[in-house]
C-alpha cells in the first residue's frame, strides 16, 4: 500500500493539487458507529474549480475538513501537494494551512478588529511574511475592494465581506483553496458575484478551488462536480450546468 | 420565571463557579479576620481565666501613669504589705509577686523572643504559695540568688535543660543562673508567646525589680467570706498611705481580658479595613462578570422577551441569579475563611508572635455577617447589569453576535472631567489652607473621575501600550491591541481592580520612602557618634540594663557612651513620655540642637523642653513643671534649656540620674558611643563587642549601619501592608482571568477562524497574553499615577507632623509596573490555554 502511494505521488504531483486515498472517518463505536467517510479516493486537479455535492450527512463537509487539515482521518490518507497530512504535528499542520491552503467559510470569515487589508493579508501576517505585493494588488484589484481597504468588517456589506474572504484565501497563493458554502449567507446577486470571481481566480489567475455546496446553481460555476452519498463518491460530472446537477441531485431523494 | 432562572443557573455550573470565585475571594478574608480575632480573644480569655483561677484577691498600687497611646505603668508597692494581707481574717495564703523585664539569652548567645512589638520578656517571682500562677512541671523551685526556673517553651527554644547555666539580662545587669526548674503557666507552656525567667522572691526583687518592692500581693481565701467581701476587708486593713487597691479574682481576670481585647481590637480593625478594601475590589470583578455574561446572554434574554417575558421578569431572573451566586460564594468564602485564619496565624507566627492555642471560633455573628455582606455586595454589583438586561429589545434575538453597549463617550468624558475638576478644586483649596476633609473628598473625587473615564482611558492605553507591542510582535500584538480596545468598558472594568490595588500600594510606598528618607535625615542630623548598641524596645518596659552604658563608658577606647531611655511620666498632671539622658556624655554623641542652656545644666531637679512645647504650652525658661514618675512621686523640675530637634527626644528631656532612687524600672533603649581620638574602628569594636556580648540583648552597629537599620525599620511595617494589599492584587488578577475566560468564550469563532487560516497555538497564546498585559498595565499605570498623587497629598497633610522630605519611590514604582506585567502574563495562562484548545470545526467550519 505504502509503495503504491509513493508511486501515485510521483505521477500525481504534476497535475494534482490535493486528494484523498481510501479515506475513512468513523465516529463512535459499535451500534452508534457512523461512517462519515467510507473509503473515499479522490484527486483534485491543479488549476481547476471542483464542486463537492451531496445530501446532508453525505460526508462532504467532513471530506473537506480532512483535506484541509482541520480534522484527521480514521484510516487512509489525504495529501496537499507533496505532503501527507498524517505525518504533520499540530504546528506543522497550522503552517501548512497558512501557506498552502486558503479558506472561505459560509460566515464569520473575518476578524472584526482588523481592517479589510489586514484581513486579506492575515495568513501572510501570521507567517511574518510580506508576500508578493504585486500579486496582492492584483487580487485586491480583481475583487474590486480598492477603496474599502481601511474599513473594518462591520462597515462592509455581506457581499463585500465575502469578497474580502476570497481575497484573503488567494493572498498567499496557496496550493488549494477550500470554500464551504461560500454563498450560503448571501443574496443571489452577491452570491453570483462571488462565484464569478472564484471562477475567474481559477481561469485567469490559475488557482485551484474546491467548493462544498448544496446549491446546484453554485455548482454550475465549477469545472467538475463530485457527488458524495453515505460517505462514498457515487458520481461525478464534468462541465456541469445547474439543470444537470439538479437532476442528479433529485435522484438522491429516490 | 423563578423556575426558569434556577434552571438557567444550574445549567451553567461553570459560569456560576466563575462568578462565585470573586465573591469567595472577597468574603474569605473578612470571614478569616473574624474567625482569627475571635479565636485569639477566646484563647486569651481562657488563659487569664486559667491563670487567675486560684486568685481570690489581688492587691496592687493605685498609682498608675498612662501614656499618650494608652500604655500604662503602675507603681510598685512595699513587700511588707504581703505580711499585712496574710493577717487579714479570711485570707488563707498571701504571696508576693514581682513582674519586670528580664531577657533569657539562649545557648547560641542570642536573646530568646522578640523585642519591641513582640510578646514581652518577663522576669518574675515564683514561690511555694505563688503556685497559683506557676506550676513547676519539672525540677524544683529556685530558692537562692543563683537559681532560675524558665517557662516550658522558653526552655525548649533556648535549648536549656535542668542543670544548665542560663544567662539572664535584667535591669540590674547580666548574670548567670543555674536552671533548676521548668514551669507551666496555668495550662499553657508560655502565656501568649511571652518569655519568663522565674526567681525566688528576694532575687526577683533585687535583680528584676527594686529591693523591698513588689508588683502585687496575690491572696487566696479560706472560703469563709465572699471574694468581694474579702477584697474590701483587705483594702480596709491596709494603711491608706500605701495607696493600694484590692481587686477580686474575677475583677483582675476581667481587667486582663478587657485589656487584651482592646489591644486586639486595633489589630482586628486593621485587618477588617483590608478585608473591606478586598471586598470593594471584588465588587468591580463581580460587576464586570455580570455585565459580560448579560451581554453574552443577550440573545437568550431577547428570545425570552420575544415570547412574552416582561422586562421586570428578565431583570428579576438575573437578580435572583446574583442572590444564588452571592449565597454560594459567601458560604464557600466562609469555608475559605477558616484557611485564611490559619494563614494569618502562621503569618504572625513567622513574625514571632505566638498565641495560646484553642479551638477555632466560628461564631454565628461571623456566619451571618459574611453571608449577608457577601450576598448584599453581589446583588448590589448585579443591579446595573440586571437593569440593562431588562432593557434588551426582543429584536436582539435575531442579531448575529453579542454586542455590549459601549455608551456615549462624549457624555462620559464630560462628566468625568467635571468630577475631576471638582476634586482638583478641593485639593488645591486644601493646599491653599482649607480644612483637611476637603483633601480627602478631593482625592476621592479624582479617583472616581479616573474610574468614570476608565473606558476612554482604556482606548488611550490600548493605543499607547498596544502600539509598541503591535510593532514588536506584529500580528499577535496587533490582535491584542484590537481586542483590548474593542470593548473599552470591559477592559477598563477589568483594569479597575488592578488600579485600586496598585494605587494603594503606590501611595503606601511613597509614604514609606518619604518616612525612610525622613528617618535617615533625622538620625543623620542628630546622631553624631560613631557606634550604637541598640535594641528595638522603645516602650520603656525593657531594653538595655543602665549598667551597660556605664561599663562602656569605662573603656579606654571610648570617649563617651550615652545611654538614652524613655519613660512614662505625668507632666503637670498629664500623661506623657519623657526622655532620660546622661548629661555628662549625651552632648558628645547626640545633637538635639540646643537653642538655650547646655546639657551640663541638667541636674536631678531640672529639665529641658522642646521649642515647640515651650511655645504651645506658653512656658519660659526658669518655669517649673511637676513631673510624676512611678516610685518617685511628684517632683518640681526647673526648665533650664530648650532644643529644636524633637523628633527623637520628644517634648521633655530629663537627667537619667533621677531613676537611681526610683522603685520603678529603668532601661536604655540604646547606648550611643563616641570613640576616643586615635582609636580605629576595629580597635573600638574589639573593645566594645565583648561587653555587648556579655549582656546579650543589644546589637553593636556602626553609625552607617545604625542609620540604615533605622530606615529599614519602616520596611517591616511596609511588608505587613504589602502582604495585605497583595490580596487585592490577587482578586484583581482573578478578575482579569475571569474577564479573559469570558472573552475567549465569546470570541471562540474568531479564534477558530484564526487557527484555520494559520495562527499557531503559540500565536494564540501570545494574543491572549498581550491583551491581559495591556489590561493589567492600564490599571497599573493609572494606579501608579493616582497612588503618587494620593501619597503626595498624604505627605502634604502630614507636614505638621514634621515630615519635610518628599521622596518618590522610584524602585518601588518600577517593581510595581514589572509586577503588573507579570500578573498580566500569569492571569492569561488559563484563558490562553482555553483559547488554544478551541475546537476549530465545532466553532466555525460547521454550516
Amino acid at each position: 500500500m505504502l509503495i503504491q502511494l509513493d508511486v501515485m505521488t510521483e505521477t500525481l504531483t504534476t497535475s494534482t493539487a490535493a486528494g484523498a486515498v481510501d479515506a475513512m472517518k468513523i465516529y463512535g463505536t459499535g451500534d452508534s458507529e457512523v461512517r462519515a467517510l467510507d473509503g473515499v479516493t479522490v484527486a483534485f486537479e491543479a488549476g481547476k474549480f471542483t464542486a463537492i455535492m451531496g445530501p446532508s450527512g453525505s460526508g462532504k463537509s467532513t471530506l473537506m475538513h480532512c483535506l484541509a487539515g482541520l480534522d484527521s482521518l480514521t484510516s487512509g490518507a489525504v495529501y496537499i501537494g507533496n505532503t501527507y497530512l498524517a505525518e504533520l504535528n499540530d504546528k506543522e499542520l497550522t503552517i501548512l494551512r497558512r501557506t498552502a491552503v486558503g479558506f472561505i467559510f459560509q460566515a464569520y470569515n473575518l476578524v472584526p478588529t482588523l481592517n479589510a487589508y489586514e484581513n486579506i493579508t492575515l495568513p501572510l501576517l501570521l507567517g511574518g511574511a510580506s508576500g508578493d505585493q504585486g500579486w496582492i494588488d492584483k487580487v485586491i484589484d480583481a475583487v474590486g475592494l480598492g477603496d474599502r481597504l481601511k474599513h473594518r468588517p462591520s462597515e462592509l456589506s455581506g457581499g463585500q465581506q465575502q469578497r474580502v474572504a476570497v481575497a484573503r484565501a488567494l493572498a498567499s497563493q496557496p496550493t488549494i483553496i477550500f470554500a464551504d458554502e461560500p454563498t450560503g449567507n448571501l443574496d443571489s446577486r452577491a452570491g453570483a458575484e462571488i462565484l464569478e470571481f472564484m471562477r475567474r481566480a481559477v481561469r485567469d489567475l490559475g488557482q485551484t478551488i474546491v467548493m462544498v455546496t448544496h446549491d446546484p446553481n453554485a455548482a454550475s460555476y465549477a469545472d467538475r462536480v463530485i457527488f458524495l452519498a453515505d460517505g462514498k463518491v457515487v458520481d461525478e460530472m464534468a462541465e456541469p450546468t445547474a439543470d444537470l446537477v439538479l437532476d442528479r441531485m433529485k435522484r438522491f431523494g429516490d | 420565571m423563578f423556575k426558569l432562572a434556577l434552571k438557567g443557573i444550574l445549567a451553567r455550573k461553570g459560569r456560576l463557579l466563575l462568578t462565585s470565585l470573586a465573591v469567595i475571594l472577597g468574603t474569605s478574608f473578612l470571614a478569616g479576620t473574624f474567625i482569627f480575632s475571635d479565636t485569639l480573644t477566646k484563647s486569651f480569655n481562657d488563659l487569664f481565666a486559667d491563670v487567675f483561677d486560684n486568685t481570690d484577691a489581688y492587691v496592687r498600687s493605685s498609682v498608675v501613669i498612662k501614656g499618650d497611646f494608652g500604655q500604662e505603668e503602675r507603681q510598685r508597692i512595699p513587700d511588707s504589705l504581703t505580711a499585712e494581707v496574710a493577717k487579714v481574717p479570711g485570707v488563707k495564703t498571701a504571696a508576693s509577686s514581682v513582674l519586670g523585664f528580664a531577657r533569657v539569652i539562649g545557648k547560641d548567645g542570642k536573646p530568646v523572643g522578640k523585642e519591641g512589638n513582640g510578646p514581652p520578656n518577663f522576669g518574675s517571682s515564683i514561690t511555694a504559695s505563688g503556685e497559683a500562677f506557676w506550676k513547676i512541671s519539672d525540677g524544683r523551685l529556685p530558692v537562692n540568688d543563683h537559681e532560675v526556673a524558665l517557662d516550658t517553651s522558653t526552655a525548649d527554644k533556648a535549648g536549656y535543660t535542668l542543670g544548665d547555666t542560663v544567662k539572664v539580662v535584667a535591669q540590674a545587669g547580666s548574670r548567670d543562673f543555674t536552671l533548676v526548674g521548668v514551669a507551666r503557666y496555668g495550662h499553657a507552656s508560655s502565656p501568649g508567646g511571652a518569655t519568663f525567667a522565674l526567681f525566688d522572691l528576694a532575687t526577683a526583687e533585687s535583680y528584676v525589680g527594686r529591693p523591698g518592692f513588689i508588683d502585687a500581693v496575690v491572696a487566696t481565701s479560706d472560703g469563709s467570706v465572699s471574694d468581694a467581701a474579702l477584697a474590701n476587708r483587705i483594702q480596709a486593713a491596709l494603711p491608706a498611705a500605701s495607696r493600694t487597691q484590692t481587686l477580686t479574682g474575677a475583677e483582675i481576670t476581667k481587667e486582663n481580658q478587657t485589656a487584651i481585647e482592646k489591644g486586639l481590637s486595633f489589630f482586628t480593625l486593621f485587618l477588617t479595613a483590608f478585608s473591606l478594601i478586598a471586598m470593594g475590589v471584588a465588587c468591580f470583578v463581580i460587576y464586570n462578570v455580570f455585565s459580560i455574561t448579560a451581554a453574552q446572554r443577550q440573545r437568550e434574554n431577547a428570545l425570552l422577551r420575544a415570547v412574552g417575558a416582561q422586562r421586570a421578569q428578565v431583570t428579576r431572573a438575573m437578580l435572583l441569579e446574583s442572590v444564588v451566586v452571592g449565597i454560594v460564594g459567601s458560604l464557600l468564602g466562609l469555608i475559605a475563611g477558616i484557611g485564611v485564619s490559619s494563614a494569618l496565624k502562621g503569618f504572625l507566627g513567622a513574625l514571632g508572635v505566638e498565641f495560646p492555642s484553642t479551638s477555632l471560633q466560628l461564631l454565628p455573628r461571623t456566619i451571618v455577617l459574611t453571608i449577608v455582606l457577601g450576598t448584599f455586595v453581589t446583588v448590589l454589583s448585579a443591579i446595573l447589569p440586571a437593569l440593562r438586561t431588562g432593557r434588551v429589545s426582543p429584536l436582539a434575538a435575531m442579531r448575529e453576535s453579542a454586542v455590549e453597549n459601549v455608551g456615549s463617550s462624549r457624555k462620559r468624558i464630560l462628566s468625568g472631567l467635571i468630577v475631576a475638576a471638582v476634586g482638583a478644586v478641593g485639593i488645591i483649596a486644601t493646599i491653599a489652607g482649607a480644612p483637611f476633609f476637603l483633601l480627602g473628598l478631593g482625592v476621592l473625587l479624582v479617583w472616581a473621575a479616573v474610574l468614570i473615564l476608565g473606558p476612554v482611558l482604556a482606548l488611550v492605553a490600548a493605543k499607547v501600550i498596544g502600539t509598541p507591542v503591535a510593532r514588536a510582535f506584529k500580528v499577535t500584538g496587533k490582535m491584542a491591541q484590537g481586542n483590548a480596545s474593542r470593548n473599552p468598558k470591559r477592559t477598563s472594568r477589568a483594569a479597575a481592580p488592578v488600579l485600586i490595588g496598585v494605587a494603594l500600594v503606590t501611595a503606601v510606598a511613597l509614604l514609606a520612602s518619604t518616612l525612610k528618607a525622613q528617618v535617615r535625615e533625622i538620625f543623620g542630623k542628630q546622631f553624631v557618634g560613631d557606634y550604637v548598641v541598640k535594641t528595638d524596645d522603645f516602650s520603656g518596659f525593657g531594653g538595655l540594663s543602665p549598667d551597660l552604658a556605664d561599663k562602656i563608658n569605662g573603656l579606654a577606647e571610648v570617649d563617651a557612651a550615652a545611654g538614652i531611655g524613655q519613660k512614662l511620666a505625668r507632666i503637670d498632671g498629664k500623661g506623657g513620655t519623657i526622655t532620660l539622658v546622661d548629661p555628662s556624655t549625651v552632648g558628645q554623641v547626640f545633637d538635639l540642637h540646643l537653642t538655650s542652656g547646655s546639657y551640663t545644666d541638667l541636674s536631678t531637679s531640672s529639665m529641658m523642653v522642646s521649642d515647640k512645647t515651650l511655645k504651645s504650652d506658653k512656658l519660659k525658661l526658669g518655669d517649673s513643671l511637676t513631673i510624676e514618675l512611678t516610685g518617685l512621686g511628684s517632683l518640681p523640675l526647673k526648665i533650664v534649656g530648650t532644643y529644636s530637634s524633637d523628633e527623637l527626644a520628644g517634648k521633655y528631656v530629663v537627667n537619667r540620674g533621677l531613676y537611681a532612687k526610683a522603685s520603678g524600672s529603668y532601661f536604655d533603649f540604646s547606648v550611643f558611643i563616641n570613640t576616643a581620638p586615635g582609636v580605629s574602628g576595629s580597635q573600638a569594636v574589639a573593645a566594645i563587642k565583648p561587653l555587648v556580648d556579655k549582656y546579650g540583648n543589644g546589637e553593636l552597629q556602626s553609625r552607617s549601619q545604625y542609620i540604615d537599620a533605622q530606615a529599614a525599620g519602616v520596611n517591616q511595617l511596609l511588608a505587613l501592608i504589602y502582604g495585605l494589599l497583595a490580596l487585592s492584587i490577587v482578586i484583581a488578577a482573578v478578575g482579569i482571568v475571569i474577564t479573559l475566560l469570558l472573552s475567549v468564550y465569546e470570541r471562540r469563532r474568531e479564534i477558530a477562524l484564526l487557527r484555520a487560516v494559520g495562527m499557531t497555538r503559540t500565536q494564540v497564546w501570545f494574543t491572549v497574553s498581550w491583551e491581559s498585559v495591556i489590561t493589567s498595565l492600564l490599571g497599573a499605570v493609572l494606579g501608579v499615577m493616582l497612588g503618587l498623587l494620593t501619597g503626595f497629598l498624604l505627605v502634604l497633610a502630614l507636614k505638621d507632623q514634621g515630615i519635610t522630605v518628599f521622596t518618590i519611590p522610584v524602585i518601588s514604582t518600577i517593581v510595581i509596573l514589572v509586577m503588573s506585567f507579570i500578573v498580566g502574563v500569569l492571569a492569561a495562562v488559563i484563558p490562553a490555554r482555553r483559547a488554544t484548545k478551541v475546537d476549530i470545526i465545532g466553532a466555525i467550519a460547521t454550516t
